[in-house]
C-alpha cells in the first residue's frame, strides 16, 4: 500500500502535473450537506454548453447532488492518464476507447453490470454498445450510436449534373457509381476534369469525394462490405493482406492517385493533421462529398450548409461503422457510486438530454430506431433533414458494425506502433496496396490479443 | 586506523580556559559567515526546492519506474533491466534515433553555420545595425507554437508560401513535411528560423576578439580572408564549441515539430526521440517504459557531450591557457 502510495507521488511530480493539483477527487462534500460529483468530457465548444446544460438539469432533479464539470478539450488521454497516475480521476465521465479496456482491466472503472437491472433503460441498448471487459463485466457504454455518412453539397451537385447520392442502403453506390461521379464532382483551377487532357492535379479547385485513409472508422465499414475484416474470428490473426481487403485500400489509394478525384496527404489540411471540419469542406466547395461522421449534423446546420445525407458506396452488403464514439465510465475513485451511476444513466438518455434532437448524437437504446414515435422523438425536427430517416436510422440499425476500437483488443497501440505509419504509406501513394498490406499484416498479427468480449446484456 | 584514537586530538581543546582562542577575530568573521550562510541559503532555497522536487526528484523516481513494469492505473512490478533489453529489440526506438540523428546532423551544423554568417555580417559597421539586429533576432520572439504554425503554413503542398513561390520561378513544388523522404531535410531547414540566440552569442564573441590581433595582420599584409581564417575562426573556437554543444543537446530534444505538424509521420519519419517518449507515456501509457526511454536520452547526451568535450581539446582555442 505505502510503496504504491509512493510510486504514485513519485509519478505525479515525474509527470509534472501542475493541472492535477487543484481538483480534488470529487469526494468532497460541496454545500451542507450535498455531494458533489466530477463530469470529465471533451467536445466542441457546443457540446460544453449542452452538456454543461444537461448537468444543470441533473442537478434540478437531484438537488442534494452538484455536479462540476470538467471539461478538456485538447489532450484528452494525457490529462486522463495523468489524474489516474495521480489517483485523482473525476467520478464519471468520457473515456476514449484507447484507454477504456485498459483502465477497466486495472481496476479503474465501475462495474456497472450490477446496474443494468436498476435502470432498465441501460439494459434496452443495441448490443454494439455496450463495453464488456469479460463476462458480467461492464466498463461502460460507448456515449453515442456515432455513424459514418456520405455528406455532400447539394449545389456543387448541381452544378456537376453528378448524381445525388442515394439515401437507402438498398440502392447505394457500387464503387465504379462513386467514382464516375467523383470525376464529374472534381475541377481544377481551369475548370478541367480529371479524365480530360491538360488537368492540373496540384490546382484543384474542387475534389469530388474525400475518405480519409488513417481513420479506421472512414474505411471499415467497406472492408466489411467487401466480405473482409480487420482480424479472424479469433482475433489473432490480421487479414489486412487478404484480396478483398487489398481491393477495398487499392481504391482508396487509387481517388487520390489514379483518378485524382480525392485530396492527398496535407492537400486539404489547414494545421497539420487537423484538416477543416466537413461543414466548412462542403460549404467552401473544397470538396463535394466526405464520409464522414453523423455528429457533423450539428456543425452543418450551425453553418447553414446546403448539404445532403447519403449512405457509403458498397461492394457486396452495405456496411457502415457503428459505436464511431469514445466510452462513458464511473470512476472506482469515487465516493459516491450510486449518484455517479444515476448521473451515468441521466447523462445519456433522450428524454433529458437536447444533443440527440440537436444533431450531435444518436442514441444508444433501441426502441429510438425502432419505435415511430421514439424515432420522432429525435429525428422530426428542422435539425434533421428528410433523408435522415432512411439514411441514418435504418442505415445504422440495419446495417452497423462497429468500430474496431471497441472491438480489437491492444488497437490502440496497434494503431500507433504499425498500423498508422502503414496507411500513411498508402496514402503517399508510393507503394501500391498489397506490398504495403502484405508487409504490415504479419506485423498487426504480432501484436494482436483477440476480440473484446460480447455477451447479451 | 587503529593509533588514531590513542593521539590526543592536537590540544586544540576548547574546553581548556588556559589555552587563548588562536583566531579571536575570526569567530566574529564566521558568525557573519555564519549569517550570510544562513540567508544566502535562504535566499537559494526557492531554487533548491524548485530543482529537488521538479528535477531530482522526478528523476530519481523516473530512474525507479525505468526498472519496473508499470502501466499508468495499475501497480508497478520490478522488472530490473528489463526495459532496458526491450528497447534493443523495439523497432521504433532505432526508428526514433535514426530521427532524431538525421535531425541533429542536419540542424546543428545548419544552425550554426548561418547564424554565425549572419553575426559576422551584423558585427559590420552598417547603417541601421540595430534594426538589423532586431529583424534576425525577432523570429526567436515567436512562441514555439506560433512558429510551427506558421511553418505549416509555408510548407503546405497546396497554397503554401513555399510552394507558391516556387511554382512562380517555374520549378517543381514539392510535398515538403508530407512526404516521407523530404520531412526531416524540410524541419533542418525550418530550424535555422529559430537561430537568434546562437547568433546573439556568437555577435558576442565576435567584439571580444582583440583589434590588436586584426592590425597585426594587416600589417603583415594578410586580407580579409587571412583574418578571418588565421584570427577569427581561432578566437571564436571556445564560443562556436559552446554553441555546438548547447545545439546539441538541444537538438537532441526536439518535439514540437513532431508533435504539432507531423505527429511523427509520414510513415514514421519524423517519429523524434522525445516524441515517442511522450506517446509511449501519456498515449500508451507505459510509463515504466518512457522512464527507460528517458534515462538511454540521457545516457546518450551525456556520452555525446563527454565525447565533444574530449574532442575540443583537439580544436578549441583558449587565448589564456587553464583559463577554461
Amino acid at each position: 500500500m505505502k510503496r504504491r502510495d509512493l510510486f504514485r507521488m513519485g509519478g505525479l511530480a515525474a509527470l509534472g502535473a501542475a493541472g492535477v493539483s487543484a481538483c480534488g477527487s470529487g469526494g468532497g462534500s460541496g454545500a451542507a450537506g450535498s455531494t458533489q460529483l466530477q463530469f470529465m468530457y471533451w467536445g466542441s465548444t457546443f457540446e460544453k454548453a449542452a452538456v454543461e446544460k444537461m448537468l444543470k438539469s441533473f442537478e434540478q432533479k437531484n438537488q442534494d447532488i452538484k455536479v462540476k464539470p470538467v471539461f478538456t478539450p485538447d489532450e484528452y488521454d494525457v490529462k486522463l492518464n495523468s489524474l489516474v497516475a495521480g489517483g485523482n480521476t473525476p467520478d464519471l465521465g468520457y473515456v476514449p476507447m484507447s484507454m477504456s479496456f485498459r483502465l477497466a482491466e486495472q481496476g479503474n472503472l465501475v462495474n456497472l453490470f450490477p446496474y443494468l437491472q436498476k435502470y432498465p433503460q441501460l439494459a434496452g441498448y443495441l448490443p454494439d454498445a455496450y463495453l464488456w471487459y469479460g463476462q458480467d463485466k461492464l466498463h461502460g457504454v460507448a456515449t453515442a450510436n456515432e455513424i459514418e455518412l456520405l455528406w455532400y453539397s447539394k449545389s456543387a451537385i448541381a452544378a456537376a449534373g453528378a448524381a445525388t447520392p442515394p439515401a437507402v442502403a438498398s440502392s447505394a453506390w457500387s464503387w465504379d457509381q462513386l467514382v464516375e461521379n467523383a470525376y464529374k464532382l472534381t475541377v481544377d483551377q481551369n475548370g478541367k476534369h480529371p479524365d480530360e487532357s491538360g488537368f492540373d492535379p496540384k490546382q484543384v479547385r474542387q475534389f469530388g469525394i474525400s475518405i480519409s485513409l488513417t481513420y479506421a472508422a472512414a474505411w471499415y465499414g467497406f472492408l466489411r462490405s467487401n466480405g473482409a475484416d480487420f482480424a479472424d474470428e479469433a482475433g489473432k490473426k490480421c487479414l489486412l493482406d487478404t484480396p478483398e481487403a487489398i481491393q477495398v485500400f487499392q481504391n482508396l489509394q487509387d481517388l487520390i492517385h489514379k483518378h485524382r478525384v480525392a485530396p492527398g496527404p496535407g492537400q486539404l489540411a489547414a494545421t497539420g493533421d487537423d484538416v477543416p471540419g466537413t461543414n466548412i469542406l462542403l460549404k467552401t466547395k473544397r470538396v463535394a462529398m466526405v464520409v464522414d461522421g453523423h455528429w457533423s449534423l450539428l456543425d452543418m446546420n450551425e453553418s447553414k450548409v446546403d448539404y445532403g445525407i447519403g449512405v457509403l458506396p458498397k461492394y457486396a452488403e452495405p456496411f457502415t461503422t457503428s459505436q464511431v464514439a469514445g466510452a462513458s465510465s464511473v470512476f472506482s475513485t469515487t465516493k459516491h457510486v450510486e449518484e455517479a451511476v444515476e448521473l451515468f444513466a441521466f447523462h445519456i438518455d433522450p428524454r433529458y438530454v437536447d444533443l440527440y434532437q440537436q444533431g450531435l448524437w444518436m442514441p444508444q437504446e433501441k426502441k429510438y430506431y425502432e419505435d415511430q414515435a421514439a424515432v420522432d422523438s429525435w429525428t422530426k425536427n428542422d435539425g434533421h433533414p428528410p433523408e435522415f430517416r432512411t439514411a441514418v436510422v435504418d442505415y445504422a440499425r440495419d446495417h452497423g458494425v462497429p468500430d474496431l476500437r471497441n472491438r480489437v483488443k491492444n488497437l490502440s497501440a496497434i494503431s500507433s506502433d504499425v498500423l498508422t505509419p502503414a496507411l500513411q504509406e498508402l496514402e503517399s501513394g508510393k507503394r501500391p496496396a498489397a506490398e504495403v498490406l502484405k508487409e504490415v499484416s504479419p506485423k498487426i498479427t504480432g501484436m494482436l490479443q483477440g476480440w473484446q468480449h460480447v455477451q447479451e446484456p | 586506523m587503529p593509533g588514531t584514537q590513542d593521539r590526543s586530538p592536537t590540544g586544540r581543546s576548547p574546553s581548556d580556559p588556559r589555552q587563548p582562542d588562536p583566531r579571536p577575530p575570526d569567530r566574529r568573521l564566521s558568525g557573519q559567515r555564519r549569517m550570510e550562510r544562513r540567508w544566502g541559503l535562504l535566499m537559494a532555497l526557492p531554487a533548491i526546492l524548485g530543482f529537488v522536487i521538479f528535477t531530482a526528484g522526478p528523476m530519481v523516481a523516473s530512474l525507479v519506474f525505468s526498472l519496473t513494469d508499470w502501466q499508468v492505473g495499475g501497480s508497478p512490478s520490478f522488472i530490473g533491466l528489463g526495459n532496458y533489453t526491450e528497447l534493443v529489440d523495439d523497432e521504433l526506438f532505432w526508428t526514433s534515433l535514426s530521427a532524431t540523428t538525421y535531425y541533429t546532423l542536419g540542424a546543428v551544423p545548419l544552425v550554426l553555420i548561418v547564424s554565425f554568417a549572419v553575426a559576422m555580417l551584423l558585427n559590420q559597421k552598417v547603417r541601421g545595425l540595430p534594426i538589423w539586429r532586431t529583424i534576425f533576432y525577432l523570429p526567436t520572439l515567436v512562441p514555439a507554437i506560433a512558429n510551427v504554425v506558421l511553418w505549416i503554413w509555408i510548407f503546405n503542398p497546396d497554397f503554401g508560401l513555399l510552394n507558391s513561390l516556387l511554382r512562380q520561378a517555374g520549378l517543381p513544388a514539392g510535398q515538403w513535411i508530407y512526404d516521407e523522404a523530404m520531412a526531416i531535410p524540410s524541419l533542418i531547414v525550418m530550424s535555422t528560423w529559430g537561430f537568434g540566440n546562437t547568433m546573439v552569442i556568437f555577435l558576442a564573441g565576435l567584439q571580444g576578439v582583440p583589434r590588436h590581433l586584426y592590425e597585426a595582420v594587416s600589417i603583415d599584409g594578410g586580407g580579409p580572408w587571412r583574418r578571418f581564417w588565421h584570427v577569427t575562426l581561432p578566437m571564436m573556437t571556445p564560443t562556436i564549441f559552446y554553441n555546438l554543444v548547447v545545439g546539441v543537446v538541444g537538438t537532441f530534444q526536439v518535439f514540437n515539430q513532431a508533435y504539432v505538424m507531423t505527429e511523427g509521420g509520414p510513415n514514421n519519419a519524423t517519429l523524434f526521440y522525445v516524441y515517442y517518449l511522450f506517446r509511449m507515456a501519456f498515449k500508451e501509457s507505459e510509463m515504466g517504459y518512457a522512464s527507460a526511454l528517458a534515462w538511454v536520452l540521457f545516457m546518450i547526451i551525456v556520452v555525446i557531450t563527454f565525447l565533444l568535450f574530449r574532442n575540443a581539446r583537439r580544436w578549441v582555442y583558449y587565448e589564456m591557457a587553464g583559463a577554461r
